[in-house]
C-alpha cells in the first residue's frame, strides 16, 4: 500500500501556551475528524507529529489515520525551529519508502509548519538540510503577529498566517489542511502524478481569514 | 472550579495548578474578589452577565439581596450533586476527590475500531493506579456492539456504528454500599467508517470539455474459420477490452481519463490493442489518451494494410533465421510503423493542444500498443509501451510468461513517464521501447493500465511472476467467461474491474486477446 505521509510541524514553545495550544489541539482533532470522512485519505493518509519548542522531538510516529489519536501538548520553552526541520528530514530520510523493483513506494510527504514565535536556533542550517528531502510540498503557518514569515519565506515558498491563534481561525485552517490533503489523496490515486505544487491555487481555497503570503 | 481554563486566562504555569487552588481558597482574595465584582456589576450589568448570574437575584435590582448567594448558580440535579450529599466527613470527601482526580488526570484513550471489523482492546483498571476500586463497568459499549468481557478484561465485539464514541467509565470502592458515590470517567472511543460505504458514485457532467463515458467496454468477435464444407472449423482468437472510472474520481464526480482501442482486420489477420492512462494532474489527459489511442490504432491500421506483405516477410525470415540481422530487419520495420503510429499520436496531442491553445503537457498520457498476428509456425507479437501499467503474453498451459518492456516508475509512488514528453519522442527512445517476440500460442495476451497493475502485481518485480498472472487469470476467468465468440464477456469484464482493493481507486483498464 502507497502512503500519503503528512508531517505536522507544530511550535509548542512558551506563547503557545493557554488558547493557542487549546486551539491548536482542537483544529488537529478537527482536522482528524473530516479526514475521517474522506474514504481516499482514511485509505492513504499516515500522519506524524513532531513538536519543538527547546529541541524537537517526535510526539507521534507516523500513523494511519484510522489508529491515529491525538495526546496532550505543553507549551513550554524556546522555538527551536531549525532542530524541527532537522528532526523532519531525517524521519523522511528513513522512513518514507521509496520505488524499487520490489517495493512500490510511499507518496511524497506534506509537511506543515505552524508557528507563532521567532526561531532562537540556527534555523538556516536546519531549512538548508530540509531543502535535501524530497516534499509533495510544505505550508507554513505563522499564527498571531508574532510569527516572523520572513524565515517562514525561506523554508517554503507556501506561506500563510492566521491574524489570531484562536480557536476559530483554528480550526478553519486545519479544516483547510485535512480539505488540501483530501485532495491530494486524491490527485495521488490518479497516475503519474508528482504532487508538487506550483502554487496554493492548487489546492482548495483557504478561508478568508488566512492570508497567503 | 475549572482551573485549566483559569490558567488558561491568566496565562500562568501549569505545573502551579494546585497553587491556584490554594490561592483561590484564601479567604482574602475570595473577598477581593468578590468586592471588585460587585463593583464592576454595579456599573456595567450588561445583559451578557446577566445570563451567568441568577436573574431574579440580579444584584442592581434587588441591592438588599446577599451578594454571595445571588452569584451561586442553581444547583444542577445530577449524580455528582447526589453523591456529594451522601458525603459525611472530611476524610472521605477528601479521599473521594483523589480517587476522582486519579480518575480524570490519567490521559487514557481506547485504541480506535473499524465498523463491521473485529474489535478487541485490553481495557486494565490498574492504569488508573487506584488501590481500592471495586466494581466497575463502562456504559454506552454495547449500543454500538461491543462488551466488555470482566474475565479478560477485553473489550470486544464488531462494532457496528462509526463515530467517536462516548464511553463512561462507572466505577465505585470496593466496600461500596447504597447511597455511596460512584465515580465517572468519559473515554472516547473512535470507530472508523468502512471506507467502502463512504464512497460516492457522483457521474461527470455530459456538459464538461472532452466528456467520456465513465466506463466502456467492446468485445472484437473474430468468427471460428469456414473450412471445407463445414469441416475443419478452427477457432480464432477474439479480443475484449473494458476501462471503468475509478472509485476516485467518481466519489468528485470527475471523468476517467483511461482509454483503449481493439481492432482486428479482417483481411490481413492483425490484431490491434491499445491501452492509455490519462495522467491525473493533467487536465485534458482523457483527450490525451483517447486522441493516443485513435491514432495508433488508425495508423497501424493504415500501415499494415499497405505493408501486409512486406512485413510477412520479414517476420517470416526472422522466423526461419533469428540472426542479429534479421532482427535488426524486422525491427526497423517495425519502428517504421509503430514507431510512427506513436510518434503520430504525439503529434495529434501536440496539435489539439495548441488548436485549443493549451499545453501539451494537459494532455499526458501513457500508452501500451500491441500488433499480433497468427502465422502457421505461430504468433508474431510486437508492443511499443511508455509509462506504467503492463503488457504480457501469459501461457496458462505452458506456464510460459512473457512481459513486453518495462513499466516506468520514478523514484516515489506515481511517478512516471509519458508519451505527451518530448525526450520519449526521439528516435532512440522509441527503438528502446519496441519488442517483439514469436510464440507457439498464448492463453491471453494482456494490456492493462496501473490501476489493475498496481492492486494486482503491487510491484514491478512481481510483474515477472508467473504465480501472479495466474492469480488474475484465476480471478478474471473466475467471473468472465472467456469462451470463443462470447459477446457477453465484455459486459462481465467491466464488472470485475470493480473488484475492492484498498487504497487503490484509479481508473482501470484492460484489453485482452484470447
Amino acid at each position: 500500500m502507497r502512503r500519503l505521509p503528512v508531517y505536522l510541524l507544530l511550535d509548542t514553545s512558551a506563547s503557545m501556551k493557554g488558547e493557542p495550544i487549546e486551539a491548536l489541539i482542537k483544529g488537529i482533532d478537527t482536522m482528524i475528524r473530516a479526514l475521517r470522512q474522506n474514504p481516499q485519505a482514511i485509505e492513504s493518509v499516515y500522519i506524524s507529529i513532531i513538536t519543538f519548542s527547546n529541541t524537537a522531538q517526535v510526539l507521534i510516529p507516523l500513523t494511519d489515520l484510522g489508529s491515529f489519536q491525538m495526546t496532550e501538548l505543553k507549551a513550554t520553552g524556546q522555538t527551536a525551529l531549525g532542530a524541527a526541520l532537522r528532526l523532519v528530514t531525517d524521519r523522511i530520510n528513513s522512513e518514507i519508502k521509496r520505488n524499487t523493483m520490489k517495493e512500490k513506494g510511499d507518496w511524497k510527504p506534506i509537511v506543515f509548519i505552524m508557528t507563532d514565535g521567532v526561531p532562537i536556533d540556527d534555523w538556516k542550517k536546519g531549512a538548508a538540510y530540509f531543502a535535501t528531502c524530497k516534499t509533495a510540498y510544505t505550508v507554513a503557518c505563522a499564527a498571531g503577529s508574532q510569527a516572523d514569515t520572513s524565515v517562514l519565506k525561506q523554508i517554503t515558498p507556501h506561506v500563510i498566517s492566521l491574524e489570531k491563534a484562536d480557536e476559530d481561525s483554528m480550526s478553519r485552517f486545519f479544516l483547510w489542511m485535512s480539505s488540501s490533503i483530501g485532495t491530494t489523496s486524491v490527485r495521488v490515486e490518479s497516475n503519474g502524478d508528482t504532487l508538487e505544487l506550483s502554487s496554493l491555487d492548487e489546492l482548495p481555497p483557504p478561508p478568508p481569514d488566512i492570508n497567503i503570503l | 472550579m475549572d482551573f485549566e481554563k483559569i490558567i488558561a486566562y491568566l496565562n500562568i504555569q501549569p505545573e502551579d495548578k494546585e497553587k491556584l487552588a490554594e490561592f483561590f481558597e484564601r479567604e482574602e482574595i475570595r473577598e477581593f474578589l468578590l468586592q471588585e465584582w460587585e463593583v464592576f456589576l454595579k456599573t456595567d450589568c450588561s445583559p451578557v452577565e446577566e445570563d451567568i448570574i441568577n436573574n431574579e437575584n440580579c444584584i442592581s435590582d434587588n441591592p438588599d439581596n446577599d451578594i454571595n448567594m445571588a452569584m451561586i448558580p442553581n444547583i444542577p440535579e445530577d449524580e455528582e450533586t447526589k453523591a456529594r450529599q451522601t458525603v459525611n466527613n472530611q476524610y472521605t470527601d477528601s479521599k473521594d476527590n483523589d480517587l476522582d482526580r486519579k480518575l480524570k488526570s490519567k490521559h487514557i484513550q481506547l485504541q480506535n475500531g473499524k465498523v463491521n471489523q473485529a474489535y478487541q482492546c485490553l481495557f486494565d483498571i490498574t492504569v488508573f493506579d487506584i488501590a481500592d476500586i471495586g466494581d466497575f463497568e463502562l456504559v454506552g459499549l454495547e449500543e454500538i456492539g461491543l462488551k466488555f468481557n470482566p474475565l479478560t478484561d477485553l473489550i470486544e465485539g464488531i462494532p457496528n456504528k462509526a463515530g467517536d464514541h462516548r464511553i463512561i467509565l462507572k466505577c465505585k470502592r470496593s466496600e461500596w454500599a447504597e447511597g455511596d458515590p460512584i465515580f465517572e470517567r468519559p473515554i472516547t472511543l473512535i470507530i472508523n467508517p468502512d471506507p467502502r460505504s463512504l464512497w460516492n458514485n457522483i457521474p461527470t457532467p455530459t456538459s464538461i470539455e472532452y466528456y467520456k463515458p465513465d466506463s466502456d467496454c467492446k468485445y472484437v468477435k473474430v468468427e471460428k474459420t469456414k473450412g471445407i464444407f463445414g469441416l475443419g472449423k478452427k477457432e480464432q482468437k477474439d479480443i475484449v477490452a473494458a476501462s471503468q472510472r475509478g472509485r476516485s474520481h467518481a466519489h468528485e464526480g470527475t471523468p476517467r481519463d483511461d482509454d483503449f482501442s481493439i481492432t482486428h482486420q479482417d483481411e490481413e489477420g492483425w490484431y490491434i490493442m491499445t491501452v492509455a492512462d490519462g495522467a491525473g494532474s493533467a487536465k485534458y489527459s482523457r483527450q490525451g489518451s483517447l486522441i493516443a489511442c485513435q491514432t495508433v490504432s488508425d495508423i497501424c491500421n493504415t500501415q499494415f494494410s499497405k505493408y501486409n506483405k512486406e512485413a510477412d516477410e520479414l517476420i517470416k525470415d526472422f522466423e526461419k533465421d533469428s540472426s542479429d540481422v534479421k532482427r535488426k530487419k524486422l525491427g526497423d520495420a517495425l519502428y517504421n510503423i509503430i514507431g510512427s503510429a506513436v510518434f503520430k499520436a504525439y503529434k495529434n496531442i501536440e496539435k489539439e493542444a495548441q488548436d485549443k491553445e493549451n499545453q501539451l503537457k494537459d494532455y499526458a498520457t501513457t500508452l501500451l500498443v500491441t500488433v499480433s498476428k497468427k502465422f502457421k509456425f505461430g504468433w508474431f507479437v510486437a508492443a511499443f509501451w511508455v509509462g506504467d501499467g503492463g503488457i504480457g503474453i501469459y501461457n496458462k498451459e505452458t506456464q510460459y510468461l512473457k512481459i513486453m518492456g518495462e513499466p516506468d516508475g520514478g523514484e516515489f509512488a506515481g511517478q512516471t513517464r509519458f508519451l505527451t514528453m518530448p525526450e520519449i519522442m526521439q528516435p532512440t527512445e522509441i527503438y528502446k521501447r519496441l519488442r517483439f517476440e514469436i510464440v507457439e500460442d498464448f492463453t491471453a495476451l494482456i494490456l492493462m493500465s496501473d490501476g489493475i497493475t498496481d492492486p494486482k502485481f503491487e510491484t514491478d518485480a512481481n510483474l515477472n511472476r508467473i504465480e501472479k498472472w495466474n492469480k488474475l487469470w484465476e480471478d478474471i476467468t473466475s467471473s468472465v467467461d472467456l469462451t470463443d465468440d462470447n459477446e457477453n464477456s465484455a459486459e462481465q469484464l467491466l464488472q470485475w474491474l470493480d473488484f475492492w482493493s484498498q487504497g487503490n481507486h484509479d481508473d482501470r483498464t484492460i484489453a485482452i486477446l484470447y
